[in-house]
C-alpha cells in the first residue's frame, strides 16, 4: 500500500513516516505543498495524508486538484484547527476523514486502515474465526472452544469490531465511536470496563488469551505466537 | 470611547450648564427689577409734577377770580399768582385767542392751540416739550370765570428731574451689574463646591486598581444624588472582582494542572536517563510518559473547545433529536461501568423532538452521567428525567444520590478546574473541565443549566429552548462522517 504524507512540520512528518512505514506501508513524505501537489498529481497512491496548513499550496488545493482530475484516492486531513467550518469545508472538497492535532498515532493508524478498507470490497461472510473463537454474525452469537458465550448486544458489537480488525491496535476513542457512536473524548474509563467484562467472558476460561491491552494506545485482538507484548 | 467623544462634540460641562442657566435667570430678574424701579421713580416725579401743575392752575384760577371780584386788571393779579414757586411758568389766554398774561417769554411756552386742553390734570395727560435748551412738562386747561372763558397753560422746568433721573439711572445700573456679577461669582463658587463630592468620588474611583478590587466606596459619605452612582459603581466593581478572581484562579489552576504532568514527565525522563537501563525499563518509561502526554493532550483539546465556545465559535450542526433515544444510547454506553459499580441507570419522561447537535449533546450528557456515576456510591441510582419545559423546549435532568454540595460551591461548580475539595487534586479521571464543557455546549444551544443540591441528592437540570425551524438552516453533514478525534 502506497501512502503520500504531506507535512511541513519536520518532527511530525518524520514520526508519521516512520510509524506508518513500521506499520507496513510504503510511505512517501513531501515536506511542502508544492512537492505534495506534484507527487499527488503525477503518481498513484492508495491514500493521502495531508496537512491543511502548508506554507505554499495548502491541503485543500491539493484535494481540489485531485478531485478535479477525477481521482478518487481517499484523503485524510490533519489540521490544528478544530472548527466546524473547517471540517465542513474539508469534507465538501472531498476529504474522506479528518484528524485534529494533537492526535494519537494509534488513532491515525486506525483511521488510515479504515479508509484503506473502505476502498476495497468488504468481505461478506456469515462467520469469522479467530483461533477457537467463532462469531456467527447474522445471529449475533459467539462460541469459543465449542462453548456458547452469552454476550449483550453491545458486547457482541465490540467483539465483532476487535475480530474484524484483528492485529490492529484500536484506540479507545475509535472503539467508542464505532461501537457506541460516541464521537468525543470521554472522561470515563467506560471502554476499559467494557473490555474487562468482555475479557471475563471470552478469555478468562480459555487459552490462548485473545484480547490484549496495548499500553498507552488501546486494545487489540490477536493470537500471539511470540511474547513480544507484555 | 475617547475617539468617539472627540468625533462628536463633547456635551457642555456641568459647570457651564448651571452657570449659563444662572446667568440668564439673574440677568433677566435684575433687568426686570431695574426697569421697574426706574419706571416707578419716573412716575413718581411725573405725579409730583402733575400735583404741582394742579396747584399752579388753581392759583391762576384763584388770581383770575380775585381780579374779577375786585375788578382789578387780570395781569396784576396774575403777576403775583405763583410767587414763591421756582421754575414754574404759566400763560392765560382768553376765548378770543389773545394772550392775557404770560409769566415768561412767550416763545418758551407753546401757543394755546397747540395742545388740546384736558378736563383733569393727571400723570398720563401731561405734555412734554423742549424750548431754549430746557425741557418742560406742562398742561392746558379751560376754565370759566365770571362769564369769561380762559385757557390756562401751566409748565414746569423739569431739567432738575431729568438730571436727577440720569444720575439715579446710572447708579441703579452700576448696582445691578455689580449685584449680578457678585451673584454669578457666588453661584459659580457654589456650583464648584457642589461638585466637590463628584471630584472626590472620581478620585476614589481612580484609586481602584486591578489589584485592589476589594475596595468599595461608602454610599453613606456622598450626597443623596450620588448614592445610586456609588451603588452602581460598587456593583460593577464587585462583578469585576468576581471575574478577575475567576480569571486569576483559572490561570493559577492551568499552571498547576500543567505543572504536575510536566514535572512527572521531566522527572521520570531524567531519572530514566540517569543511568543505563534494560529495554523493559525504557519501555516502561515511554509508556508512563505517554500516559502523561495523553492527559496533557486531552486537557489542551478541552481548553481549545472552551476557548472556541468563549469566542462563540461553537456552532451546533442542527438536526432533529429525540432526547429519550439519546439517553438510551448513552445508557448503553455507560452500562458496563454502571453495572460494575452496581448503579442503576433509570430514565423517565419524554420530550418533544428538539433541534440540537447530536455529538455535542451526547458529549454534554456523557459528562453529566460520568460525573453522576463518579459521585454515586455502590448500589445507588442515577435518574435522568425528561420533561417539557414551559416554553415548548425540553428539560433534561440528571440526578444522583450523594452528600449535599455546600451552597457556596454551587455557583462556581461550572468554572474550569473548580474542585469542591481542593485536596482532591487530579483524580485518575477527568481534567476538571467536564462541567465547564457541559455549560459551553448548553449555551451554544441557547439553553441554560442549573444545579441544585439537597440533603441526599444532587440534580443538574438542562433547559433547551425549542429552536424555530427557520434558524436551523444548514443541517449539515450526517454525523457519520464527523467522527473526528
Amino acid at each position: 500500500m502506497r501512502l503520500l504524507v504531506v507535512e511541513d512540520e519536520i518532527k511530525t512528518g518524520d514520526y508519521v513516516q516512520q510509524g506508518l512505514t513500521e506499520a507496513g506501508f510504503l510511505v512517501t513524505l513531501a515536506r511542502n505543498g508544492l512537492d505534495g501537489h506534484h507527487l499527488a498529481m503525477t503518481e498513484t497512491f492508495d491514500l493521502l495524508v495531508l496537512d491543511v496548513m502548508l506554507p505554499d499550496v495548502d491541503g485543500w488545493r491539493i484535494v481540489q486538484s485531485l478531485r478535479e482530475a477525477g481521482r478518487q484516492t481517499p484523503v485524510l486531513f490533519l489540521t490544528a484547527r478544530d472548527s466546524v467550518d473547517d471540517r465542513v469545508k474539508g469534507l465538501e472538497l472531498g476529504a474522506d476523514d479528518y484528524l485534529v492535532k494533537p492526535f494519537a498515532f494509534a488513532e491515525l493508524l486506525a483511521r488510515v486502515r479504515t479508509l484503506l478498507r473502505r476502498s476495497t470490497v468488504p468481505v461478506m461472510t456469515d462467520q469469522i474465526k479467530v483461533a477457537d473463537l467463532t462469531l456467527d454474525l447474522p445471529r449475533h452469537r459467539a462460541t469459543r472452544a465449542g462453548r456458547k458465550i452469552n454476550l449483550s448486544h453491545k458486547e457482541f458489537c465490540l467483539l465483532e469490531l476487535l475480530v474484524r480488525r484483528q492485529g490492529e491496535v484500536l484506540p479507545r476513542s475509535l472503539i467508542a465511536s464505532q461501537v457506541w457512536d460516541m464521537n468525543f473524548d470521554s472522561d470515563t474509563n467506560v471502554i476499559d470496563v467494557a473490555i474487562r467484562r468482555l475479557r471475563a467472558k471470552i478469555d478468562d476460561d480459555f487459552e490462548p488469551k485473545l484480547i490484549h491491552t496495548v499500553r498507552g494506545m488501546g486494545y487489540k485482538l490477536e493470537v500471539e505466537d511470540d511474547h513480544e507484548e507484555s | 470611547m475617547r475617539k468617539v467623544s472627540l468625533a462628536r462634540r463633547r456635551p457642555l460641562s456641568l459647570n457651564s450648564r448651571v452657570m449659563l442657566f444662572v446667568a440668564v435667570a439673574i440677568g433677566l430678574s435684575l433687568l426686570m427689577i431695574g426697569h421697574l424701579v426706574q419706571n416707578e421713580v419716573e412716575r413718581h416725579f411725573a405725579e409730583q409734577d402733575a400735583d404741582e401743575l394742579v396747584v399752579i392752575t388753581r392759583a391762576v384760577e384763584k388770581a383770575l377770580q380775585m381780579a374779577k371780584d375786585q375788578a382789578l386788571a387780570p395781569e396784576d393779579a396774575l403777576a403775583r399768582a405763583v410767587s414763591g414757586h421756582h421754575g414754574v411758568y404759566f400763560q392765560v389766554w382768553d376765548d378770543a385767542g389773545r394772550l392775557v398774561y404770560s409769566s415768561v417769554d412767550t416763545g418758551s411756552l407753546p401757543q394755546a392751540n397747540t395742545y388740546p386742553p384736558v378736563d383733569r390734570i393727571q400723570v398720563d395727560n401731561l405734555y412734554t416739550w423742549q424750548s431754549d435748551g430746557k425741557t418742560y412738562r406742562g398742561t392746558a386747561t379751560d376754565t370759566r370765570i365770571g362769564g369769561q372763558d380762559y385757557r390756562i397753560i401751566a409748565a414746569i422746568d423739569m431739567d432738575f428731574h431729568i438730571h436727577f433721573l440720569e444720575n439715579f439711572r446710572r447708579s441703579l445700573w452700576v448696582i445691578m451689574v455689580a449685584a449680578g456679577a457678585i451673584t454669578l461669582l457666588a453661584a459659580g463658587y457654589g456650583v464648584h463646591q457642589g461638585h466637590a463630592p463628584i471630584r472626590a468620588l472620581s478620585e476614589s474611583m481612580g484609586n481602584v486598581q486591578a489589584d485592589r478590587l476589594h475596595v468599595r466606596l461608602d454610599p453613606d459619605t456622598v450626597p443623596g444624588e450620588l448614592k445610586t452612582l456609588v451603588d452602581s459603581f460598587n456593583h460593577m466593581i464587585s462583578r469585576l472582582e468576581d471575574s478577575f478572581a475567576r480569571l486569576s484562579h483559572f490561570s493559577a489552576d492551568i499552571a498547576h494542572e500543567l505543572r504536575t504532568p510536566l514535572t512527572n514527565l521531566i522527572t521520570q525522563t531524567q531519572v530514566g536517563l540517569a543511568k543505563s537501563r534494560s529495554l523493559e525499563e525504557y519501555r516502561e518509561l515511554l509508556y508512563s510518559n505517554l500516559e502523561e502526554q495523553e492527559r496533557l493532550t486531552k486537557m489542551v483539546n478541552d481548553m481549545l473547545w472552551l476557548a472556541q465556545s468563549e469566542h462563540g465559535l461553537l456552532k451546533p450542526v442542527w438536526e432533529p433529536l429525540d432526547l429519550a433515544r439519546e439517553v438510551r444510547e448513552l445508557f448503553d454506553f455507560f452500562e458496563a461501568l454502571a453495572e460494575e459499580k452496581q448503579i442503576e441507570l433509570v430514565s423517565e419522561g419524554k420530550t418533544p423532538i428538539i433541534q440540537g447537535d447530536r455529538a455535542m449533546l451526547r458529549r454534554a450528557l456523557s459528562n453529566l452521567l460520568s460525573n453522576a456515576l463518579r459521585h454515586t456510591s455502590e448500589g445507588g441510582r442515577v435518574l435522568v428525567g425528561l420533561a417539557l419545559s414551559g416554553e415548548g423546549g425540553a428539560l433534561l435532568s440528571v440526578q444522583n444520590p450523594g452528600p449535599k454540595i455546600p451552597a457556596e460551591h454551587l455557583p462556581r461548580i461550572f468554572d474550569r478546574f473548580y474542585r469542591i475539595d481542593p485536596s482532591r487534586q487530579r483524580q485518575s479521571e477527568g481534567t476538571g473541565l467536564g462541567l465547564a464543557i457541559v455549560k459551553s455546549i448548553v449555551e451554544a444551544h441557547e439553553g441554560n443549566i442549573k444545579v441544585i443540591s439537597e440533603r441526599d441528592v444532587t440534580r443538574f437540570t438542562i433547559s433547551l429552548p425549542s429552536i424555530a425551524d427557520a434558524e436551523v438552516s444548514a443541517t449539515g453533514e450526517s454525523d457519520e462522517s464527523t467522527d473526528h478525534r
